[in-house]
């Protein structure tokens, strides 16, 4: 079992099977039983990949798909992907766990197991066409979750903005693996565009309107599913870190850490539940943009870090208000709902959620910030202010829904549907995402010096590529002086 | 060989109610609540363990007259730079802030007991009363900011929760929102310092503001640098603290339960501004234009409390203006510099207040015994002050302090409506940008029967 290949095989035949599964006339609640099943599963290998540094090894390159020298990496698990993985496992077994059961069906849960997939298949490879491929089968997946006529108004919004980053990002890939594109106009052209993708995929600032509109009137299950792993922030780990200039860089940290205040200050003020989960979203993905496009080691880590709080907190929060949902309708934030003594798990679970969004100390939300501000301090210090502030609103907004949601109604006055309480799957489900979130804020050593030695690595990419380019520029202007010089008249 | 034992003792005292709300937590976060029996002894023990301990640890630091040290317990969060480390910061002050802490704590837990017996949050409220005096001990011993505002938080997120401890009532829930508000301004402002401070001194040692040594530190906080981070901390001291402008949560944080309010806004919290303000006292020195602010906010908040706890109508609202009005002092004690007469007056008054919190619902039944037996209300007693006021001036003080100042509509007019309005215009114009992008009819959203999401 040392063999890594055989692990990745492993964790992509599980979903293949509840996929393949999905064609039989299964019962759909034993179908959720495997899928449970089958995401566990996968969490356990994934685990197992994560804590054995002999399985961080593996990389299958093929020059196929690239004319860079010596190909890409079309399958790789290295430092980085290696916790990226129980993180996309832990966020499948999350959805098919706490999934409501009147809202179940064959699709759905085929539709789930292949947006993992998909999911696992983007962290799994550094290639730029994979990339683009994996990219617009998640998308053909969330459209296709809005498919019914309910939803025809947000299916056309995420088909115009989701499509224009596929469009964007596949001009940009094509520009960028063109054959002697390295170092030239045309590379940076072709990042300039996967960068424009990035961003509205990530509903960073201008290209943000489809976020809330989706979480609010969309269907927020697949929302949640094709947002909280955050597959545009891989994007830019892989493809624009290691490419991009200081001054590329800098600007997405700055439309990032605008979108981080806006979508915070937004949440705080929304009349409902989805769309004040979507400026969250919008705050809590922008902030792991703003520390992923820092240079400095302890930024990244922390960007790093935030990545996986933020998508485990943030998707744990919205299925929190999806279990609501499907006992009480929509929920309306101008009003307290009560219910805590009916639901004190979900409450509590919903609380410490919104806490590690909002990176409250004793949950890994709390070490991420830090490291991110730590880092960022002494070559972008704005960087700081703007997390502090964003963190304030978003904590403000956290304890306002959990206040509406849970409190200032009396048990007997609350909404009828609350009567059954939690099941037992979803309670240890939302209870063991809490105990992960706490336990790796308060035992965050092997987390964090996971996340420095894969921040580390992304660096010295960076470091070899600056350094190839600046090779490459001087090559070419030395060339071009020879020619002038052997052209000029005095010859 | 001294620093091993203390060390030793610090840490004893600050992990026990530490354990005691991971204990209490761990079993409110899986719905197994501990009996009464058991929450209240293991509260009583973790509490007198951290109170002795802490006593323990300042005799020593007491007799062998050692200066402030710096116990370092390591790299918490990573083996690399920029990493978290564990740091208390301890002097005589410090341990004699934790010690009190801890005994007043064990003090309000042994009253709570028997108060909240058979409520139903009783578990919830020991769950948050570790979570506080954790948070206040990591307060009073820090040695760098990142603990600092551990505990700031800590203290912070419990005190809103306690203030919401009658969930199942609409207006302390409301009211929690408010205060919460006011404290994430704080825990703004105190961050903004730590930032400002991490950028201008290059390190999160709190050794630079607190006057204690540190090998590390080299640079010296001075002029502009300094009044900033020096103002920066007076608005995080006022929002803790409820220093002017930010007085009015201080009545809406009465909604919960007496304990609650005699620990947090008679004793301890209200302390925990001073005391930061206190341990500051070196960053102030260099910073006179800030000890002038912090001076003149005491002072106001001072007078504007004397004379609004005259007309509150319930006694723990006029007993926190009360509290108000000598925290008000303290802090101009501290302007001043008269450093050990801010601390004793500190220590003083929590005990003080502590007490007439705690008694006060006995003082109440007294008083309408008496009121019963005489048949009338005792006249109330007027200040020298109140005498020679015109009619005219008391009427228009009358209105200021039965309107607690107008700080509520102040906050609501300035800053709570144009932060909404704008807030709400900006969500329109996302609604916008949507419908510009496809231009078709929104479709109507019914009631609770939208979605079937997977």
């Amino acid at each position: 079992m040392s063999d890594p290949r055989l692990w990745v095989a492993g964790l992509v035949a599980l979903p293949v099977l509840v996929i393949g599964c999905s064609f039989f006339r299964l019962d759909v609640e034993r179908l959720r039983r495997l899928a449970v099943a089958s995401a566990l599963s996968m969490l356990l290998a994934a685990v197992g990949i994560a804590v054995s540094p002999g399985l961080h090894h593996l990389s299958i390159r093929s020059s196929a798909l690239s004319w860079a020298p010596g190909g890409e990496a079309i399958i790789r698990v290295d430092t980085l992907s290696a916790v990226l993985l129980p993180f996309a496992a832990g966020l499948w077994l999350l959805t098919v766990a706490v999934t409501p059961r009147a809202a179940l069906d064959r699709g759905g849960l085929r539709r789930t197991a292949l947006a993992s997939l998909i999911t696992l298949g983007s962290f799994l490879t550094e290639s730029a066409v994979v990339l683009l491929l994996l990219s617009v089968a998640s998308v053909w997946t969330f459209l296709s979750a809005l498919a019914d006529p309910a939803h025809q108004y947000q299916r056309r919004i995420v088909g115009v903005y989701l499509g224009f980053s596929t469009l964007v990002f596949g001009l940009g890939v094509a520009l960028l693996v063109r054959p002697g594109a390295q170092n030239t106009t045309l590379e940076t052209a072709g990042m300039w565009l996967i960068v424009i993708a990035a961003l509205v995929r990530k509903g960073i600032l201008p290209f943000h309107a489809w976020v809330p509109e989706v979480f609010d009137h969309g269907r927020l299950g697949p929302a949640i599913l094709f947002s909280a792993p955050q597959v545009g922030a891989y994007v830019t780990v892989v493809l624009i870190v290691p490419r991009a200039s200081p001054d590329m860089l800098r600007m997405i940290a700055i439309l990032a850490l605008a979108t981080a205040v806006y979508g915070a200050a937004l949440a705080l003020v929304q009349t409902s539940a989805r769309r004040a989960c979507g400026y969250l979203f919008m705050s809590q993905s922008a902030l792991v943009m703003a520390g992923l496009d820092c240079t400095s080691a302890s930024a990244l880590a922390g960007g790093l870090l935030v990545w996986l709080s933020a998508g485990l907190a943030f998707a744990g929060l919205a299925r929190c208000v999806l279990v609501l949902e499907a006992r009480r309708g929509r929920l309306d934030l101008t009003t307290y709902h009560g219910g805590y003594e009916r639901m004190p798990v979900l409450a509590i679970s919903f609380l410490c959620m919104g806490l590690a969004c909002t990176g409250f100390p004793g949950t890994l939300g709390f070490v991420g910030q830090e490291l991110l501000v730590d880092g960022a301090i002494d070559a972008f210090p704005v960087m700081g202010f703007a997390v502090v502030i964003a963190s304030a609103l978003t904590g403000l907004a956290v304890l306002r829904m959990y206040f509406s949601l849970f409190c200032g109604r009396s048990d007997a006055l609350a909404h009828t549907g609350l009567r059954f309480g939690l099941t037992r799957r979803e309670s240890w489900t939302f209870v063991a995402l809490v105990i992960t979130l706490i336990g790796f804020g308060v035992v965050p050593r092997p987390l964090v010096d996971s996340r420095f030695a894969a921040s580390d690595d992304i660096l010295q990419l960076r470091r070899a590529r600056m350094l190839e380019r600046a090779t490459a520029i001087r090559v070419v202007s030395a060339a071009r002086a020879a020619l002038r010089l052997a052209s000029s008249p005095s010859q | 060989m001294l620093s091993v034992p203390l060390a030793a003792m610090v840490l004893v005292g600050v992990g026990s109610p530490a354990l005691l709300f991971a204990l209490l937590g761990g079993a409110a976060i899986v719905n197994r609540s501990l009996p009464e029996r058991w929450t209240s002894a293991l509260a009583a023990g973790s509490m007198l363990v951290a109170w002795a301990a802490l006593s323990a640890a300042f005799v020593v630091t007491a007799a062998t007259g050692a200066g402030t040290q710096l116990l370092s317990y390591g790299a918490w969060s990573s083996s690399h730079q920029g990493g978290i480390a564990i740091e208390f910061l301890v002097d005589r002050m410090s341990l004699a802030f934790a010690a009190l802490s801890a005994a007043i704590a064990g003090i309000v837990s042994a009253f709570s007991n028997r108060y909240l017996h058979r409520e139903p949050g009783y578990n919830r409220y020991f769950v948050l009363l570790a979570l506080f005096v954790t948070g206040m001990l990591l307060v009073a011993l820090a040695g760098n900011v990142e603990v600092l505002f551990i505990g700031w938080e800590f203290v912070g997120l419990s005190s809103a929760l306690l203030v919401a401890f009658f969930l199942e009532r609409p207006a302390p829930v409301s009211n929690a929102l408010r205060v919460f508000s006011v404290y994430r301004i704080s825990d703004a402002a105190l961050l903004s310092a730590a930032v400002l401070l991490r950028h201008v001194a290059g390190t999160d040692s709190l050794s630079l503001l607190f006057g204690g040594t540190r090998p590390t530190a080299t640079v010296d906080l001075t002029g502009p640098n300094a009044t900033i981070i020096a103002v920066l901390l007076i608005v995080a001291v006022a929002g803790k603290s409820a220093l002017l402008p930010f007085s009015s949560w201080l009545p809406r944080a009465m909604e919960g339960p007496t304990p609650s309010s005699a620990v947090y806004y008679g004793s301890l919290s209200i302390h925990a501004g001073c005391f930061l303000l206190l341990r500051s006292a070196p960053l102030l020195e260099h910073a006179a234009a800030a000890r002038w602010l912090a001076g003149g906010l005491g002072a106001t908040t001072a007078i504007f409390a004397a004379v609004t706890t005259r007309v509150q109508s319930d006694v723990k609202s006029s007993l926190a203006y009360a509290a108000l009005t000598q925290v008000g002092i303290i802090v101009v004690e501290i302007s001043i510099g008269w450093y050990t007469i801010a601390f004793v007056h500190l220590v003083g008054h929590a005990c003080f207040r502590l007490l007439q919190f705690l008694t006060a619902p006995n003082v109440l039944h007294d008083l309408h015994g008496m009121e019963d037996a005489i048949g009338n209300r005792p006249s109330p007693s007027r200040s020298y002050l109140e005498a020679m006021s015109s009619e005219r001036m008391k009427r228009g003080l009358f209105l200021i302090a039965l309107e607690r100042g107008f700080l509520d509509s102040l906050l609501d007019r300035f800053v709570v409506e144009p932060f909404t309005r704008v807030a709400r215009q900006l969500t329109r114009l996302d609604e916008w940008l949507c419908d510009v992008v496809i231009p078709t009819r929104r479709p109507v959203t019914i009631e609770g029967g939208e979605d079937q999401d997977e």
